[in-house]
C-alpha cells in the first residue's frame, strides 16, 4: 500500500471507531458521543449555531482589522527600520513568552462582558503573532531593491510604500494567514471564559449542562472555520508566490512558530 | 549602534511605558479603580507573593505545567525521533502530524473537561495535548539537521555508535531540542493557564478569573505582572541556555 492509501485508512478506521466505540458502548457518550449524533446536531440545530457563528464571525472580522492590520503595520516598521529591529525585535520576542489569556479579565473588567471585550482580546492575541511574523518577513527582501530606491533618491515614504511594502506582500499574507488564526481562537476562547453569545458561549453552556453532541458540534464547526481560513490563505499565497520570488533574498522565515498553544 | 545604546534604548522604552502606566491614573486621565498604577500593582504583587495562600496556587500551576512538560517532553521527542529515522513512516504520518500541529488546541479545552472533570490531571493532559506537536515537529527537525558529513567523518575515523551518538547527534540537535523546549514551557504554561481560568478551584489562572469577575483590579494587575514576569525570566533562561550550547554553529 501507498502511504497516501494508509493514511487515508488510518483516517476513515478513526471516523468508523467515533462512531462505533459510542454505539458499542466501550466508550461513554458522554466523552465521545457517536460522529452521526454529532453531526446531526449540527445539522438539525443550524438555526442556534448559525446565529451564534454570525456574532463571533462578526467580531472576528473586527479584530483581524485591529490584529492584522496593526501587526503588519508595526511588523513593518520595526522589522524595516535597523535601529528599531536591533533595539525593539528582541523586546517583542521576550514579550511573545507572556501567556497573554490572563489578560482577558482584565478586559472584561474594563469593556463588560459584550463584543468589545472579546475584540479587544482576540486583536492583542493576533497582534504579536503577526507583528513578528511580519517583522521577520521584511528582513529578506533583497537590499538592493532598496540600495536602489535610496540612490535614486527615494523619500522613507516611498521607499516604505513603493518598495518595501509590494516586497513584503507574500510575508503580509503569511501574517495575516498566522494572525486570522489566533483571530479567530481568540474570539472563540474569549466567549468560552466568560460571555453572553457566540459560537464559544454555547459550546461551554452545552458543556455545563454536559450535553455532549452539542459541544462536539460546536468544536467540529470552529475547527472548520479555522481550517478553512487557513486553506482559503494558502491559495491566495500560493497564487501570489510566483512573482514574490523576485524581490526576495531569501525564502521568509515566517512560517516556524506553531499557531497556537 | 553599538551594545551599550542598544541597552539604553530598550531601558528608556521600558521606563517610558511604566511611566505611562503610572501616570495615566495618578493624573486623573484613567481612572485608577480600572488602572492601578504600576507601582501599586507591583506593592501588591510583593505582597501577594509574600502570603502562603498564593504561593500555594502558584505551586498548583507550576506543578500541572512541570507534569505536562515531563510528560510531552519525553513522548514528544521519541515520536519525532521515530519520524525523523524512518522514512516510511515519516511518508504515512508526516501530513497527519502537521495537520495535528497546525490546528488549534485551546477549543478542545470543553471534551477535556468532558471526559476528566475539572482536576489536576485534567489540566496535565490538556497541558500535554497542547505541546507534545511541538516536541515532535522540533525532535524530528533536530534530527534532520545533524550533517551527513558529520557522521561521515566520525565513523570514518572509527567512532562507536555510542560516540557517535553522544558526540555528533546530541551536540547538533540539542539547540534544537531546546528550543522546542521552550516554547513547549511557553505555550504549556498559556494552556495550563486557560484550563484553570476556564473551570477550576485551584491555580493562578482560577485566581486571576476570580479576581477579574469581582473587579479586584490591584490584585488582576499584580497577578498579570507576576505571572508576565515569570514567564519572561524562564523563556530568557532557556533561551540563554540554548546560546550556549548553539555557539559553534556560527
Amino acid at each position: 500500500m501507498s502511504p497516501r492509501a494508509i493514511r487515508w485508512t488510518i483516517i476513515a478506521g478513526v471516523l468508523v471507531l467515533w462512531e462505533v466505540l459510542p454505539r458499542a458502548g466501550l466508550v461513554p457518550v458522554l466523552f465521545l458521543p457517536p460522529l452521526t449524533t454529532t453531526l446531526s446536531v449540527a445539522v438539525t440545530e443550524w438555526r442556534s449555531y448559525g446565529a451564534a457563528l454570525a456574532v463571533t464571525l462578526s467580531q472576528v472580522m473586527v479584530a483581524l482589522l485591529f490584529a492584522v492590520g496593526g501587526g503588519i503595520l508595526v511588523g513593518a516598521i520595526v522589522g524595516g527600520v535597523a535601529r528599531m529591529r536591533q533595539v525593539l525585535l528582541p523586546v517583542f520576542s521576550s514579550l511573545y513568552a507572556v501567556p497573554l489569556v490572563v489578560l482577558y479579565p482584565v478586559f472584561t473588567a474594563w469593556f463588560g462582558i459584550g463584543s468589545e471585550a472579546k475584540i479587544a482580546f482576540a486583536s492583542v492575541y493576533g497582534f504579536f503573532p503577526t507583528m513578528l511574523s511580519t517583522a521577520a518577513g521584511i528582513q529578506t527582501i533583497d537590499p538592493n531593491l532598496m540600495l536602489t530606491a535610496r540612490s535614486m533618491g527615494a523619500t522613507p515614504v516611498q521607499r516604505l510604500f513603493r518598495v518595501i511594502l509590494p516586497a513584503a506582500i507574500p510575508t503580509v499574507l503569511a501574517g495575516l494567514r498566522l494572525g486570522g488564526a489566533l483571530v479567530i481562537i481568540g474570539v472563540v476562547v474569549a466567549e468560552m471564559l466568560i460571555s453572553s453569545a457566540g459560537i464559544g458561549y454555547l459550546i461551554t453552556s452545552s458543556r455545563t449542562v454536559l450535553n455532549s453532541p452539542h459541544v462536539f458540534a460546536g468544536v467540529l464547526l470552529v475547527l472548520l472555520i479555522a481550517i478553512g481560513f487557513d486553506l482559503a490563505m494558502r491559495l491566495l499565497e500560493k497564487r501570489c508566490a510566483a512573482w514574490s520570488g523576485a524581490g526576495r533574498a531569501r525564502p521568509g522565515a515566517s512560517d516556524v512558530r506553531p499557531a497556537e498553544a | 549602534m553599538n551594545h551599550a545604546a542598544v541597552l539604553a534604548g530598550r531601558a528608556v522604552l521600558a521606563a517610558a511605558l511604566l511611566g505611562i502606566w503610572e501616570a495615566l491614573p495618578r493624573l486623573g486621565i484613567a481612572d485608577p479603580e480600572l488602572l492601578p498604577p504600576f507601582t501599586v500593582a507591583a506593592a501588591t504583587a510583593l505582597e501577594m507573593f509574600a502570603r502562603p495562600s498564593l504561593r500555594a496556587d502558584l505551586w498548583v500551576t507550576t506543578l500541572e505545567l512541570l507534569a505536562a512538560v515531563a510528560i510531552a517532553l519525553p513522548a514528544g521527542t521519541l515520536l519525532g525521533l521515530l519520524l525523523a529515522e524512518s522514512e516510511r513512516l515519516a511518508r504515512i504520518f508526516d501530513p497527519l502530524i502537521f495537520f495535528l500541529f497546525s490546528i488549534p488546541k485551546s477549543i478542545f479545552l470543553p471534551m477535556f473537561i468532558l471526559t476528566m472533570g475539572i482536576g489536576f490531571w485534567q489540566k496535565v493532559a490538556f497541558g500535554v495535548f497542547s505541546t507534545v506537536f511541538i516536541v515532535l515537529m522540533s525532535a524530528a527537525a533536530a534530527v534532520r539537521s545533524v550533517r551527513p558529513d558529520h557522521v561521515f567523518v566520525a565513523r570514518a575515523f572509527g567512532a562507536s555508535p555510542v560516540q557517535i551518538a553522544w558526540r555528533v547527534y546530541l551536540p547538533s540537535m540539542l539547540p534544537i531540542l531546546l528550543e522546542g523546549l521552550r516554547l513547549a514551557v511557553i505555550f504549556g504554561f498559556t494552556a495550563v493557564l486557560l484550563a484553570e481560568m476556564y473551570a477550576s478551584r485551584t491555580g493562578m489562572g482560577h485566581q486571576i478569573a476570580s479576581w477579574g469577575e469581582n473587579f479586584m483590579m490591584d490584585r488582576l494587575f499584580a497577578g498579570v505582572l507576576l505571572l508576565s514576569v515569570i514567564a519572561i525570566v524562564v523563556n530568557e533562561t532557556i533561551r540563554a541556555v540554548e546560546a550556549r550550547c548553539g555557539h559553534w554553529r556560527q
